[in-house]
């Protein structure tokens, strides 16, 4: 009878995810204590599958991989002022949106390249082209455009791109024994699931571009987030108009693997600050001491 | 109908436990506010695997009695990691990143000695080193107009 309730218990806790639950916590003294409750709640569970169940930790190393790809196709540029620069105004933005911590923080690169492009990978990693900042002509388009990357690393996109096979062979070599250490045979095999899943994200960040759908919601968080932090939202309009101009002039990068800019205005409709905005002429000073191209 | 009774109570119970009010940090670390405001200053640090009781949510914070505690850094499940027999297929996101499992610093390693040139782990550690402190970024936003009413005080 006591199994029977316990069962009718886990049945009952499904719908919240019961793999999640310690039953052993609950039991009282109503539950013969010799039952081993974990191991029937794990008995229950099920292997995690799709990209929402990556973990915090997982999504921190996946965007390390991404990165360190990222960083052999173009160079880091050494400038320590504007790289620092860039990395107070993207964490004001993401301190103002609805993922301010990610698993150890965001994180800025400037890269050495002329090419207008700027890409986030999972976990808070941000990247943006020494060629996009000199098309930015101030610390409130800076923001919108850093605000666009931090969206997509809040709202997962780059997660999403993995492919559900890949997840389900590394949840399935997790889930081959309760492991403390792995095994080589265990670290092989999972390599090579995230080997997989680096390449996918890598693939739609730099080669192929997130969906449309993404984009415009990347600009929409953006354009919030940017808000929230006080920024101007309609500054990232201003820098796509801009875009729209240098995207005549010919170009990969970002045209390639992003809606036109004009599409983009237009998705993003008006834009109005928040209460708190406040012009300031101490935003242009730092900005045109620190992004000197 | 002693089966129907116990079976509602397990319902109940069922309930209960699914809003359950201990919350854990699945994040290094975090701030702890002392306002539900993200510019607010903070209380404290909120490491990795601590436990907090959370006293009610308020725009997006949980409040806890250290000070308020962003939702997106913590998980309002609870990770079973008792019984001493590591994680496996059956654990939860929360428990892989509790139990620094799954893809970790060890699967990195072996696809950083797989992939050679093709990556550049030195770069991205570099990279992590350029952090800004709270004192230093709420410096910088108050300078430039940035801090709402409200804000760090």
């Amino acid at each position: 009878m006591k199994r029977l309730l316990l069962l009718g218990f886990l049945a009952s806790a499904g719908c919240q995810g019961l793999q999640n639950l310690d039953v052993s916590s609950m039991t009282g003294g109503r539950i013969n204590s010799n039952v081993d409750l974990t191991k029937v709640a794990k008995g229950v569970n099920q292997v995690r599958k799709g990209f929402s169940e990556i973990s915090e930790s997982e999504e921190y190393y996946i965007g390390r991989a991404v990165s360190a790809q990222v960083l052999t196709r173009y160079k880091p540029l050494n400038d320590p002022g504007l790289n620092a620069y860039a990395q107070k105004v993207a964490q004001a933005v993401a301190l103002a949106s609805d993922r301010p911590s990610t698993f150890k923080g965001y994180h800025v690169q400037v890269l050495a390249s002329d090419e207008i492009n700027a890409f986030a990978a999972p976990g808070g990693f941000i990247f943006v082209t020494k060629g996009m900042l000199e098309l930015v002509r101030s610390e409130d388009e800076l923001a919108g455009v850093l605000a666009h990357e931090v969206a997509h690393i809040a709202k997962k996109h780059g997660l999403k791109t993995i492919q559900t096979s890949r997840l389900t062979s590394a949840f399935t070599i997790l889930g081959s024994e309760a492991a403390k250490n792995y095994t080589p045979q265990q670290v092989s095999q999972l390599t090579s699931a995230f080997e997989g899943a680096v390449d996918d994200v890598v693939n739609k960040l730099v080669v192929n571009g997130y969906s449309r759908d993404k984009e415009y919601e990347a600009d929409k968080f953006g354009a919030q987030y940017a808000k929230a932090a006080n920024y101007d939202p309609g500054a990232l309009k201003a820098f796509l108009e801009r875009m729209e101009k240098a995207e005549g002039s010919g170009g990969g990068g970002m045209f390639k693997t992003h809606p036109s800019p004009a599409k983009r205005e237009a998705e993003l409709g008006s834009l109005s600050p928040s209460s708190g905005y406040k012009r300031s002429s101490e935003r242009g000073r730092r900005f045109s001491a620190a992004v000197q191209l | 109908m002693k089966r129907t009774i116990l079976l509602g109570a397990a319902l109940a119970l069922s309930a209960a436990a699914a809003y359950a009010s201990t919350i854990t940090v699945l994040v290094q670390e975090t701030a702890l506010r002392k306002r539900a405001q993200s510019y607010s200053p903070s209380s404290g640090v909120a490491r990795l695997g601590q436990t907090f009781e959370s006293l009610g949510v308020e725009a997006g914070f949980h409040k806890t009695s250290s000070g308020y505690i962003h939702s997106s850094a913590v998980t309002t499940r609870k990770a079973n990691l008792s019984g001493g027999d590591g994680v496996g297929g059956s654990a939860t996101a929360d428990e892989v990143t509790l139990a620094g499992k799954g893809f970790n610093a060890q699967v990195e390693k072996s696809y950083g000695a797989k992939n050679g040139s093709a990556v550049n782990f030195a770069a991205v550690n570099s990279m992590e080193r350029r952090v800004v402190s709270e004192a230093e970024l709420f410096e910088f936003l108050r300078a430039g107009g940035l801090m709402g009413e409200g804000g760090s005080k």
